[in-house]
């Protein structure tokens, strides 16, 4: 009779592949594992893993920390995350439209540097004033991205070179080149960065007294946030959301009814540059006000697997984007109160972007150890059936049929 | 009797989810003869094969080799048993010599100054040269794979298994991608196999090709072994009747056809394939209003190109199509749907359904850009959900959470009532059916069976498309017979037994 008994291992696995549960339940298991990870790699290197978790809540604003200087407190802490948050969520928002088209856009670094550039040399340095300049600068985010993320769609649909390739090649091209031009003509001379675009063009406003607290508040998190809601309503409820979902799911089926597939293409590619190129507007003309030259913000890529992570939607990127930004803002306070050297916290967010990138592999490992666990319980089953000593009939018989069908 | 048969395979049944492929079927094949295996698509002889090759493990029966009981579980079980498969898609490696090809995987050595392991090509090329010589099998070993054509390439595959000294040799449609030239000269080839000892098993439906070469002949129908005949002893109408001739599936009334005007206008029809090949050569008919118009054939004879053709997924090379007076030869594919054309594609899975998507989004995939189901670019999600409970219950689509339920989740018969549900409610004048009842249990066939001729009844133009010689006997007014892209005759349903169809159907012309 005991034997009988589904495992708890067995049914924590039912659990967690639940077809309803599924899409937030297996992300959050990665996130878990990563957890896990995370505190047995400190646990090694003798280290308290609750105080590096705490730190990270208090790198960015979340928990007070112990001490602030003049003028800053647990909110700047806060606003200066939502500032660098920003950017993030609008590059992921950028990686899930492409993926809804079934391409994998690599190219959101390259994208949000064209962006960032053209904006900080057109606009940061025009003297403009703010009322000009904000949207300007916005603008521009939206028309380079959007030519970027086109190039790559039309590169794709008019010549079949495959957007993985030449996403990375342009991330090198504008990398090069706008490097060279900030080292020519923008340089600044002591910080080897280009010169500050002004604070008029700048979506950060910076310093703004309240409550005895000096605060940058960020603009981009305004958009990141709209662009959530534009993003998940054009996929979800617009005819041209719906195509470019169709071309994602199902090529062969798209063309069949009708759907012009270079096209939407070109538009899905169109849109995921957009997101780029505002996410490149906020990265340098925001949370920063400078570029360094040759330089491809780590985001671009990480937004990679923020968005699988967030399971490819839009509301998903939110959280994850939350999540992984807490790792990478807080791990400067993180190292300094735990004491581990920075690298070490770049290790740590390295494992959680690891495990979080995983979720298929994860979610594959979870279903073949349920359905094996099941067969086994089926077959249990069916041996207390047969088993003339053991009265007690068998609870569940049917199950027997699922588990032989395997 | 162990001795006398090189191959015995006793009893083999081998089911598939939903299909028996083979049933209790027992062949025997003596050493050196040339042994056809003759059948419709899906008659099963490319599985019994496949066990043969140990592609397949049998799940009732024996395999004997040599009088001996064996146990497949891969190629190279069956390669060591000295069988040897050319398959209909050759695998080959498109940038390396015809030698290296051909010595893939057990290539000759040589030690480059006295250590360095290398391949020996040069043996290698002579010895294929010998082997090449000997069965009059013309390849240059030297030349690329790329560069050579598919009746080279096809040698080379041949030379491949030579190479690994097989005795028994099986070849799958060898004759489907070869020009008449060729053919005979690969003919010429088994009869030279045949005299240097080599068993050849031969999967064909060519009945011509059967009749010059082969010894003896199995016949086989839904996997069911029909009949071994000798070939000598029997002519190519008797091969012809037993492969075709049989009971009817299910027995459906149809009433009498009132045709009216020509909706559906095809003249002088020609339609490439990506490689520039003529799949369907210079066809020419019409299909009137209240006419199931069908065309039978052998899969693989353009049917399919000849439905996209119309549908405007492949572009037509020459020749023009007019639908109820318009002209829409260059008319893109979703002008043709407005125009009036439905599309029951022949892959439900990959082309006529997205089955990541739900049953609503589905069923409303050809009309979602269009009022009432979107406004100025603006899904309509209540339309669409009211529009797709309507077909549900309208065609008896069984569901787990009606519009809601993933199509992956759906069964066959379900799926196809989907795209069925969908391509009727169009309304359109001219509905084009390809395979539609491909893979489906008898229940679903009749149901499609009945949505087709009440189709034809209200009028619509039918141009039916299939495999099966049953569905199209039962369901057409007139039938075409399609055969190597062309169509060898046009008839009324009425003035055609099945064996004739099935003999146009095998090329066999008057």
């Amino acid at each position: 009779m005991s034997e009988n008994k589904k495992s708890a291992w067995l049914r924590f696995l039912e659990f967690v592949d639940a077809p309803k549960r599924r899409n937030v339940s297996i992300p959050v298991l990665a996130v878990l594992l990563s957890l896990i990870a995370m505190c047995i790699f400190l646990l090694l290197l003798g280290k308290d893993p609750l105080l590096a978790m705490s730190s990270f809540l208090k790198g960015c604003g979340f928990l007070p920390k112990g001490s602030y200087a003049g003028g800053k407190g647990m909110i700047t802490d806060l606003m200066s995350f939502l500032d660098v948050l920003a950017p993030m969520l609008l590059a992921s928002l950028g990686v899930v439209v492409a993926m809804k088209a079934g391409l994998f856009n690599i190219g959101i670094a390259g994208q949000m540097l064209a962006s960032g550039y053209i904006a900080t040399v057109v606009i940061g340095y025009s003297g403009l004033g703010a009322a000009a300049a904000k949207p300007l600068v916005i603008l521009t985010g939206i028309v380079v991205g959007g030519l970027m993320g086109a190039l790559v769609g039309f590169l794709k649909y008019r010549f079949n070179i495959h957007e993985v390739v030449s996403t990375i090649m342009i991330n090198y091209i504008v990398s090069y080149v706008t490097g060279f031009c900030i080292n020519t003509y923008y340089a600044d001379m002591i910080s080897r960065s280009s010169k500050v675009c002004s604070s008029a063009s700048r979506l950060t406003i910076t310093g703004v007294p309240f409550m005895g607290y000096s605060l940058d508040l960020p603009m981009g998190i305004v958009i990141a946030l709209l662009m959530v809601f534009v993003v998940k309503y054009m996929l979800e409820k617009t005819v041209l959301g719906f195509e470019i979902r169709c071309v994602g799911a199902n090529n062969l089926c798209s063309r069949y009814i009708g759907i012009n597939v270079g096209r939407n293409v070109v538009t899905a590619m169109a849109f995921s540059g957009v997101l780029a190129g505002l996410a490149g507007v906020t990265y340098y003309l925001g949370y920063y006000n400078t570029i360094i030259p040759k330089d491809l913000a780590s985001m671009g890529y990480d937004s990679i697997a923020v968005a699988l992570l967030g399971n490819n939607s839009p509301i998903g990127t939110i959280f994850a984007s939350i999540l992984i930004t807490i790792f990478q803002k807080g791990n400067v306070y993180m190292s300094s109160q735990v004491e581990v050297p920075r690298e070490i916290a770049s290790v740590i967010t390295g494992i959680l972007l690891l495990f979080s990138a995983c979720g298929a592999f994860i979610w594959d490992y979870v279903r073949r150890r349920r359905e094996h666990l099941e067969e086994s319980y089926a077959e249990s089953l069916v041996r207390t059936a047969r088993d003339p000593s053991d009265s007690e009939p068998p609870p569940d018989v049917p199950a027997e049929g699922k588990g032989a069908a395997k | 009797m162990a001795e006398e048969y090189i191959v015995e395979m006793k009893h083999i049944t081998k089911r598939f989810p939903g299909v028996v492929a083979n049933d209790d079927v027992s062949v025997s094949i003596k050493k050196g003869e040339i042994y056809a295996l003759l059948g419709e698509n899906g008659a099963g002889k490319s599985t019994l094969m496949s066990m043969l090759f140990g592609m397949y493990e049998p799940d009732e029966g024996e395999i004997y080799v040599r009088g001996e009981r064996v146990h497949m579980s891969s190629s190279s079980d069956a390669a060591a048993l000295n069988i040897g498969m050319v398959h209909q898609h050759f695998k080959l490696v498109s940038n390396y010599t015809v030698a290296e090809n051909i010595v893939l995987g057990i290539e000759p050595k040589k030690k480059l100054a006295g250590f360095l392991p290398a391949v020996d090509i040069k043996t290698a090329n002579k010895r294929i040269s010998e082997l090449s010589e000997r069965y009059g099998l013309k390849v240059d070993p030297t030349q690329k794979i790329e560069d050579v054509n598919v009746s080279v390439q096809q040698r080379v595959e041949i030379l491949k298994m030579l190479y690994r000294d097989a005795e028994i040799l099986i070849f799958d449609e060898p004759t489907a991608i070869l020009t008449p030239q060729e053919i005979e000269y690969l003919l010429e080839i088994m009869q030279e196999l045949r005299a240097g000892g080599k068993t050849i098993i031969l999967i064909t439906h060519k009945l011509e090709e059967i009749k010059k070469i082969a010894d003896r002949c199995a016949i086989l129908c839904r996997g069911k072994l029909i009949s071994v005949l000798d070939v000598a002893a029997t002519t190519t109408r008797e091969m012809a009747n037993l492969m075709v001739g049989r009971d009817v599936l299910v027995d459906i009334k149809k009433s009498e056809p009132h045709f009216g005007d020509t909706v559906l206008e095809v003249r002088d029809l020609s339609v490439r394939n990506a490689d520039k090949f003529e799949v369907v050569k210079h066809v020419s008919f019409g299909v009137r209003a209240g006419e199931v118009f069908a065309i039978a054939g052998v899969s693989g004879n353009g049917q399919v190109e000849l439905a996209d053709a119309i549908a405007g997924l492949d572009r037509a090379a020459n020749g023009s199509i007019t639908l109820s007076g318009v002209d829409i030869t260059h008319y893109n594919i979703r002008k043709r749907t407005l125009e009036g054309i439905s599309y029951i594609p022949e892959d439900r899975h990959n082309v006529g359904l997205i089955l990541d998507f739900d049953l609503k989004d589905n069923l409303s995939l050809k009309t979602y850009h269009q009022e009432p189901f979107s406004h100025k670019g603006i899904l309509d999600g209540e339309e669409i959900e009211k529009y797709s409970d309507s077909l549900i219950d309208k065609y008896d689509i069984r569901s787990g959470q009606r519009g809601r339920t993933i199509l992956r989740s759906m069964s066959g018969g379900n799926q196809q009532k989907v795209i069925v549900a969908r391509e009727i409610e169009l309304g359109n004048p001219l509905m084009i059916f390809v395979q539609p009842t491909r893979g489906l249990d008898i229940g679903a066939i009749e149901n499609i069976h009945k949505h087709i001729l009440a189709q034809r009844d209200a009028g619509k133009a039918i141009l039916l498309i299939s495999l099966e010689l049953d569905e199209v006997m039962e369901l057409a007014d007139t039938i075409g017979v399609i055969y190597n892209g062309e169509l060898l005759k046009i008839a009324d349903a009425s003035e055609l037994t099945p064996q004739e169809v099935g003999k146009y159907m095998m090329g066999v012309k008057s």
